[in-house]
């Protein structure tokens, strides 16, 4: 059943990438936004492009690769269009008042290297698909109130070489594959994390 | 005044009524029951706000006439006795409740209409004790609750309307009592649930309105049954599933709206058959078969919407019969082929929206017999070929939009007699030749889009009589020439974007667009004085100029305007200095000034534009001291000062602007050393120092700069190690060092290993296990040859001895650390100035590198001895030489 939505959601973000500018993506993503210093006054949904817009950086195609509202005065949650900005480099909204969960639609970012989110109010889980975000280096989802295990398919992450996940509820083991041989343990302070990962016995997931 | 007398009056009355009911005959009791209507309109009168102004229904008072009777009360009728039947009190201001309305008092109610008024709160269940209404209208008023299922009990109903209320919960499946109701209106209210099947129990329904509620679930195939239903709207609700094949019986219907569902499945055939049908609105489903030709039987269609859906195929050739089209609605769907001829017979067409689909070839020319055609819109298709001059017979249009298709050719001159035409957007197509002066007629155009085409030739100057014109686009094409001075004149312009075209001259006189928001003139071949062109425009939010020829200097009067976000006039040939006035644009948040002739230094006044976000200074011939105020832009996000004449040392304060992702401050002359306070600035991605001179060592804090990919330091006088902490960057990805005087062992890292010769070369006496560079075991230094002998005796015979050097050491330094503290704080490294490395004598480097090279190996020896005493080795050892990051912290932790 699940898997049968999941392909749904597959075939509709598809369809939602064909029809909707990235233009559309932010304005979308502004309306979830409560924004009372006027940060995103400039993004008017009547321009060509989202290019001249203040926070959001373009590549020489016109499309979207950083979106910097980090620090802003930002609150409200995040959407699934964010999953559509499909060149984005650069997701900064680290330092805001957003809430709700992190959209699974974000591991549709192919091109994303770096994503920071840290010191806002995000609950729910990582989601798994990140593990789909083979170009990214930086995930910093610190100081949060995220819950759940980290997701083992982020081993598969092999360029990712910052991952900072502390101060948040997270529980389960400490995933030692791949990219997580080497974060240091500063990384996963203060949550309910039981410890690195036994290699070679059977996962142990208590608590989560 | 009122209140108490009539209290009082109540009071006896109901005395009265009480004590002489069982003995008065059959005049006295329609008097009486008269009077009990009397009494409960008077009741619910008291009840509303304001009824005691004075102002609401002044007419419903009790006089000093003999008879009591409301029936020339305003809004009441009654009956031949003298009984209330009807109650129309529509839009009079009233506002309160229904809650001491005494439906039991008005046994004859037949009519009762209080439409348009704030009447809030439930609708009490009493309202069932109106066994006579056939009539009942509560329409547009506040009400709230669920629909009370005693409705069901009025079975004489015939018309029930409560639409544009807040009523909320389910539609009481009792309403299928209703058996002689004909008109059910519920639209715009907040009910959720399914829709009752028991609905399609209501034989004599011929409108059944449920739009703009919260209904989920399908549509029940019992509505089938109402044979009599004329309308049928269901739009804009939470309904899914498919059409059911049951509403082809529906052979009455003239108005089928289904529209912004969840409905799914094909277009049914037999929609066909429902020859009455009038409008068949369907737009924003999930419909994803082809259209049925079927529906070219609908002789009486005036409006078909499809749009918004995933219709695919073509569309039917047999839409050309229906004649009585007013509107054709079939944007936004995947459908293909070509654009039927036969939608040319569509006489009575007014809208004509087939934009965002797939359709292809070219536009038909019989489309110019629409001659009622006030929108058309085909734009976001795949349309090839040229536009027919036919367009050019559609009078009556306003609105043309064909852009984003493949329309060649040139854009045909009979557009000039649309002259009710507001707005033509013909954008994103491949249109060549120029624009036709005749497009200068449209007196009546608000909006002209015809950039990304391949237009050239000069631009025509009657574009300057389009004086309602509020949006002037014609970008990325070819135009070449002046731009007309009649442009001036278009003072309602609030857009105009005329960038990317080869351009030249001069520019008009824009003083006069005090309107203008956003202006775009980059990438022309503009030639002229930028101080003379512009005035103040208050509303102007952007502007770009970037890649033209202006010259002149930047006037304070840009600072004037208030509303300017964005200002790029890069690669120019703007001379003069930056005016101190900048400073008073606090707005401002995208400076773009790069690649001019701007002289002088920045001044301090550039710390007060506190929105910046973005400050493009490079290639310019800036020189001077960088000011410390610019610290104070701690929204800046891009700061690129690279390619002038800045010198002195870089402002600490630079380290505030913890948003900076881009910081360039390279071919400069910038001197002294890297500020420590740098390493604030956590979100740095890029960070380019090269070709300054900044001497002495690379601070080890530059590694705290946690999200850095790129770092360029190469040209610089830098001395001394490299901080070994650069191995912990792990997001370092690239990085140049050369041409620096950098030596001892090249950090053990992706971002070192990965690096081009090219950008680490130029440093005497780098090391380590990079093809290219001696490993630092066999460490043959770039020194004269007297000290090549010393290192090639002294390392071998270090390295067989590693084991006794380091157990003497350990002994030796517990003892000995206060003096060899003192003497290494003493020795001459740290009086060391700016460029002193070239004068500082070798020797010193050398000792430098025997006793980093000792620590190394005892280090590696003493791992595996008792931690502890190790740990307290190395850092005695690692104080000793002034926190020069050698040892690995993974190492010690």
């Amino acid at each position: 059943m699940s898997r049968v939505s999941i392909i749904f959601c597959l075939i509709l973000v598809h369809f939602l990438n064909n029809c909707l500018f990235s233009g559309n993506a932010l304005h979308a993503l502004r309306s979830r936004f409560k924004d009372p210093t006027n940060v995103l006054q400039s993004w008017d949904p009547t321009l060509v492009n989202p290019c001249t817009w203040f926070h959001v950086t373009c590549d020489s195609n016109n499309h979207v690769i950083r979106l910097d509202l980090g620090n802003s005065n930002i609150s409200g949650t995040l959407g699934p269009e964010l999953g559509q900005l499909q060149h984005l480099q650069y997701l900064e909204l680290y330092m805001n008042d957003i809430s709700g969960k992190i959209p699974k639609e974000l591991g549709n970012l192919k091109s994303l290297v770096s994503m920071d989110m840290y010191q806002n109010k995000l609950e729910g889980e990582i989601p798994k698909s990140f593990a789909n975000l083979k170009s990214l280096k930086f995930l910093r989802l610190n100081n949060n109130k995220l819950t759940g295990s980290i997701p083992r398919e982020l081993t598969t992450l092999s360029d990712l070489k910052v991952f900072d996940v502390s101060n948040n509820g997270l529980c389960g083991t400490i995933p030692v594959d791949g990219p997580f041989r080497s974060f240091p343990m500063e990384s996963f302070e203060n949550n309910k994390l039981n410890g690195p990962e036994l290699q070679g016995l059977v996962p142990y997931d208590f608590g989560c | 005044m009122v209140l108490p007398n009539l209290k009082i009056s109540l009071v006896i009355f109901s005395l009265f009524f009480l004590i002489l009911f069982p003995v008065l005959d059959f005049p006295l009791i329609v008097y009486s029951d008269s009077t009990e209507e009397v009494h409960a309109l008077l009741k619910w009168k008291t009840s509303l706000q304001n009824h005691d102004k004075g102002s609401l229904l002044p007419s419903w008072t009790l006089n000093n006439a003999t008879k009591i009777s409301p029936c020339a009360w305003f809004g009441i009728h009654c009956n031949h006795v003298g009984r209330v039947n009807s109650i129309n009190l529509t839009n009079v201001g009233l506002k309160g409740t229904l809650h001491d309305f005494s439906f039991s008092s008005f046994p004859h109610l037949a009519y009762l209409d209080l439409q348009v008024n704030q009447i809030f709160g439930i609708i009490p269940p009493q309202i069932g004790n109106i066994s006579k209404l056939k009539y009942l209208d509560l329409s547009s008023n506040s009400f709230s609750g669920t629909i009370p299922p005693q409705i069901g009990n009025l079975s004489m109903l015939k018309f029930l309307y409560l639409s544009a209320n807040q009523f909320s919960g389910r539609i009481p499946p009792q309403i299928g009592h209703l058996s002689y109701i004909e008109a059910l209106h519920l639209f715009k209210n907040q009910l959720s649930g399914p829709i009752p099947h028991e609905v399609g129990g209501l034989s004599s329904l011929n409108e059944l309105a449920l739009t703009s509620n919260f209904l989920k679930g399908s549509i029940p195939p019992s509505l089938g049954n109402l044979t009599n239903l004329a309308i049928l709207y269901l739009h804009n609700n939470s309904l899914s599933g498919s059409i059911p094949s049951e509403i082809g019986n529906l052979k009455s219907l003239s108005s089928l709206a289904l529209g912004n569902n969840k409905l799914c499945g094909s277009i049914p055939l037999f929609l066909g058959n429902l020859t009455n049908l009038d409008t068949l609105y369907l737009r924003n489903n999930s419909f994803s078969s082809s259209i049925p030709s079927e529906i070219g039987n609908l002789k009486s269609l005036s409006i078909l919407e499809l749009g918004e859906n995933r219709l695919n195929g073509s569309i039917p050739l047999s839409l050309g019969n229906l004649t009585n089209l007013d509107t054709l609605y079939l944007y936004t769907n995947s459908l293909s082929g070509s654009i039927p001829s036969e939608i040319g017979n569509l006489k009575s067409l007014s809208g004509l929206e087939l934009a965002d689909n797939e359709l292809s070839s070219s536009i038909p020319h019989y489309l110019g017999n629409l001659t009622n055609l006030a929108a058309f819109y085909l734009y976001k298709n795949s349309l090839s070929g040229s536009i027919p001059s036919e367009i050019g017979n559609l009078k009556s249009l306003s609105n043309l939009d064909l852009s984003e298709n493949k329309l060649s050719g040139s854009i045909p001159h009979s557009l000039g007699n649309l002259t009710n035409l507001a707005i033509l957007y013909l954008h994103s197509n491949t249109l060549l030749g120029s624009i036709p002066r005749e497009i200068g007629n449209l007196k009546s155009l608000f909006e002209l889009q015809l950039g990304d085409n391949k237009l050239s030739n000069s631009i025509s100057h009657s574009l300057g009589n389009l004086t309602h014109m509020t949006l002037l686009a014609l970008y990325d094409n070819a135009l070449s020439g002046v731009i007309p001075e009649e442009l001036g004149n278009l003072v309602k312009l609030t857009m105009l974007t005329l960038s990317d075209n080869q351009l030249q001259g001069s520019i008009p006189n824009l003083r006069n667009l005090t309107n203008l928001i956003r202006l775009r003139l980059n990438r022309n071949h503009l030639t002229c004085n930028i101080s003379e062109s512009f005035g103040i425009h208050p509303k102007l939010t952007f502007i770009d100029l970037s890649h033209n020829n202006f010259y002149g200097q930047i006037s304070s009067d840009w600072g004037k305007c208030p509303n300017l976000g964005t200002f790029d006039v890069s690669v120019n040939n703007i001379i003069g200095s930056l005016p101190p006035e900048i400073g008073d644009s606090s707005q401002l948040h995208v400076i773009d000034l790069s690649a001019n002739h701007i002289i002088g230094k920045i001044p301090s006044e550039i710390g007060k534009l506190s929105s910046l976000i973005k400050l493009i200074l490079r290639r310019n011939q800036l020189f001077g001291q960088l000011p410390s105020e610019l610290g104070s832009l701690i929204q800046l996000e891009y700061l690129d000062l690279s390619s002038n004449r800045l010198s002195n040392s870089i402002p600490r304060s630079l380290g505030n602007l913890v948003k900076l992702h881009y910081l360039n401050l390279s071919t400069n002359q910038f001197i002294q050393e890297i500020p420590i306070k740098l390493e604030k600035l956590i979100h740095l991605s890029e960070l380019d120092l090269s070709h300054n001179f900044l001497g002495k060592e690379i601070p080890s804090q530059i590694c705290n700069m946690r999200s850095l990919e790129m770092l360029n330091l190469s040209h610089n006088n830098l001395s001394d190690f490299i901080p070994r902490c650069f191995e912990e960057m792990n997001g370092l990805l690239y990085i140049d060092i050369s041409y620096n005087e950098l030596h001892g062992p090249i950090p053990n890292s992706t971002a070192f290993s990965d690096a081009l010769m090219e950008a680490l070369q130029g440093n005497e006496g780098l090391c380590g296990d990079i093809k290219g560079f001696q490993s630092c075991k066999a460490s043959k230094s770039h020194k004269p040859a007297s000290r090549k002998i010393w290192v090639v005796i002294v390392f071998p015979l270090l390295g067989t001895v590693a084991l006794l050097i380091s157990l003497i050491a350990l002994f030796f330094i517990f003892r000995r650390r206060k003096n060899a503290l003192q003497t290494l704080q003493s020795s001459p490294r740290g009086t060391r100035g700016f460029l002193s490395v070239l004068t500082f004598e070798g020797k010193i480097v050398y000792e430098e590198i025997i006793r980093q090279r000792m620590v190394l190996m005892m280090s590696t020896a003493l791992e595996k001895v008792d931690k502890e005493v190790y740990t307290k080795l190395i850092y005695l050892l690692e104080k000793s030489l002034q926190s020069r990051n050698f040892i690995r912290h993974s190492q010690v932790r």
